[in-house]
């Protein structure tokens, strides 16, 4: 994983932080291969970590065509599908 | 009686849009997709569904009437566990869920489940219930019970169409609404708001597919042309957030209707700065159905006034404020597997005892609190002796409270706060304990540590002075 991806962790931990309200607390975020859900994400804090995604890296997050959604589960998946979206669009 | 309710309405706007999701349905081709589907319950009495929203949710939710089946609307959220005790409680000869989360589940006795667009009809092997429904029950709703037993709520057909009827009255839908319903089905704010009442005004309900971001929210109201949104409110909190949608997206909407947690004034505020268009903060209750409304554009304080049908008492406490007591014609029958507790909370004049505090001030409904103790965490009630009896069963653990608190976003969470007995018990086993034993609405947002509870004389814990001491003092780890 070079720079830009370690970068783009570090903030997508900091909008994980921000969407659960400070419920989850940083050194549980620093397992960038936890699954979020069982650290305490909740569904409301899901679509705000959506939402923040959305406009901190201006992509398009669209679930309706995405039966399983366990590419978000993680702070791992959320970079991968980052830097493929990005790279789609770009 | 609902499905005579809605024959009639499918027969009066036959050729106009009802449902539209992935596809389109007029009221005619709904009638003939629900009167085909019907055959699938030929041998389910209960019909549980467990499903998010989508057109295939109205079909078979009608469909079930329609064979003369009783609809349970689970939370699609529901754990095994509980659709267990409900199945146990309630009985239940059929799930309708997404094909996903039926070859997940994993439940004994069950056949083969019958594709029905991308949802699917899971039969049950049936298990006698402990409970017989009332002999006019026709839909019942659930809401969050104590020790992963969801309580039953039964409702009549007259107090459903009645539900439906007066919302259209007290709010003014018409043909020519097209209502986006992001909030669950099963949930009784969509439920009352959405999905017969469209279907009598002769408008059209819409859903969307995957996550209700502001994004794809707007883009949907402005290319369909909603007129009515039904939302929650983080959502419109998200609205009004930098990056949110432009106003000219929103330019069609006349109604925003928010429930299910108490809208934050200031979101409220910035929505009709940015929008030019008021929040309706709707007050409704599971067990009543809908009570109140705001008909008026221009009044901008408190939750609005009292719908066709619902009439509001304030109980005096002390002069100013009371517990809310409500009447109105949505009433539900009574708890199907919790037998006396609707009828305790019901009095001789057949007023319910909400246990929210509040005034009426110029015929509006204002709320300042609660009387129960419960904690209300996105819309859901939660019993904190539940969270508390979890903790307290724990080795190490000498004492707990669990009581009402805010994350960062201001979003309603449960505080626990736990007294250790060792040093054996930390953060992360509190939490990990919660998290295995209770439903995920009801595990802590926050866990703190005390060395000592403050408890009044009589042992009632004093939350306030608790508050205080973690303001100042923080958790002890």
């Amino acid at each position: 994983m070079n720079d830009d991806q370690n970068a783009m962790k570090k903030r997508v931990q900091r909008l994980v932080f921000i969407a659960a309200g400070g419920k989850i607390n940083e050194e549980e975020l620093g397992r960038w291969d936890v699954d979020l859900r069982t650290i305490g994400l909740d569904s409301l804090g899901y679509l705000n970590l959506l939402e923040g995604l959305e406009r901190t890296f201006g992509v398009a997050i669209d679930l309706d065509h995405e039966e399983d959604h366990s590419f978000l589960h993680t702070i791992d998946n959320i970079v991968r599908y980052l830097v493929v979206q990005r790279g789609a669009a770009a | 009686m609902i499905r005579e309710a809605m024959a009639e309405c499918l027969d009066r706007h036959h050729s106009r849009t009802a449902v539209a999701g992935a596809e389109a349905l007029s009221y005619e081709e709904l009638g003939s997709r629900i009167h085909a589907a019907a055959g699938l319950f030929r041998d389910a009495q209960h019909v549980g569904f467990c499903l998010g929203n989508r057109p295939e949710y109205v079909i078979l939710y009608f469909a079930t009437l329609f064979a003369g089946r009783l609809p349970l609307l689970l939370d699609a959220n529901f754990n095994t566990g509980e659709i267990e005790a409900i199945r146990s409680d309630c009985g239940l000869d059929a799930l309708v869920m997404e094909r996903s989360k039926a070859e997940a589940l994993d439940i004994p006795d069950r056949g083969e489940p019958v594709p029905f667009g991308d949802a699917v009809v899971l039969p049950l092997a049936r298990v006698e219930p402990r409970f017989s429904p009332r002999p006019d029950t026709e839909v019942c709703r659930f809401t969050s019970g104590t020790t992963g037993r969801p309580k039953c709520l039964e409702f009549s057909g007259h107090a459903v169409v009645s539900a439906a009827r007066n919302w259209v009255l007290g709010t003014g839908m018409a043909p020519e609404d097209r209502t986006l319903c992001l909030a669950a089905l099963s949930n009784g704010l969509a439920f009352n708001t959405s999905l017969l009442s469209t279907f009598v005004a002769g408008g059209e309900l819409h859903f969307l597919k995957g996550a209700p971001l502001t994004r794809p929210v707007a883009r949907r109201i402005e290319e369909s042309g909603i007129t009515r949104l039904v939302a929650f409110p983080t959502l419109y909190r998200n609205f009004v957030a930098p990056g949110g949608p432009e106003r000219s997206a929103m330019a069609g909407l006349k109604h925003a209707i928010s429930a299910g947690a108490p809208l934050w004034p200031d979101v409220r505020e910035e929505f009709r700065s940015k929008y030019g268009l008021d929040i309706s903060d709707y007050y409704g209750i599971a067990e009543t159905g809908p009570v109140t409304f705001e008909r008026d554009a221009g009044y901008h304080a408190g939750l609005g006034q009292p719908l066709p049908g619902a009439e509001i008492r304030i109980a005096e406490d002390d002069g100013e404020a009371g517990e809310v007591l409500v009447r109105t014609a949505s009433m539900a029958s009574g708890y199907l597997n919790h037998p006396g507790l609707f009828e305790g909370r019901v009095d001789a004049q057949g007023f319910y005892h909400s246990g929210d505090r509040g005034r009426l001030i110029d015929g509006r409904l204002h709320l300042v609190g609660r009387t129960q103790d419960h904690i209300n965490v996105a819309g859901r009630k939660i019993d904190p002796t539940e969270v508390v009896a979890v903790v307290l069963a724990l080795d190490g653990v000498a004492d707990a409270v669990a009581f009402p608190d805010e994350d960062l976003n201001r979003e309603a969470l449960v505080h626990l706060v736990v007294v250790a007995s060792n040093g054996g018990v930390t953060k992360a086993s509190v939490a990990e304990a919660c998290r295995s034993r209770l439903a995920p609405w009801k595990v802590p947002g926050r866990i703190s540590f005390v060395q000592e509870i403050p408890r009044t004389g009589i042992g009632k814990p004093r939350i306030a002075v608790l508050r205080e001491q973690l303001t100042t003092k923080g958790s002890v780890e």
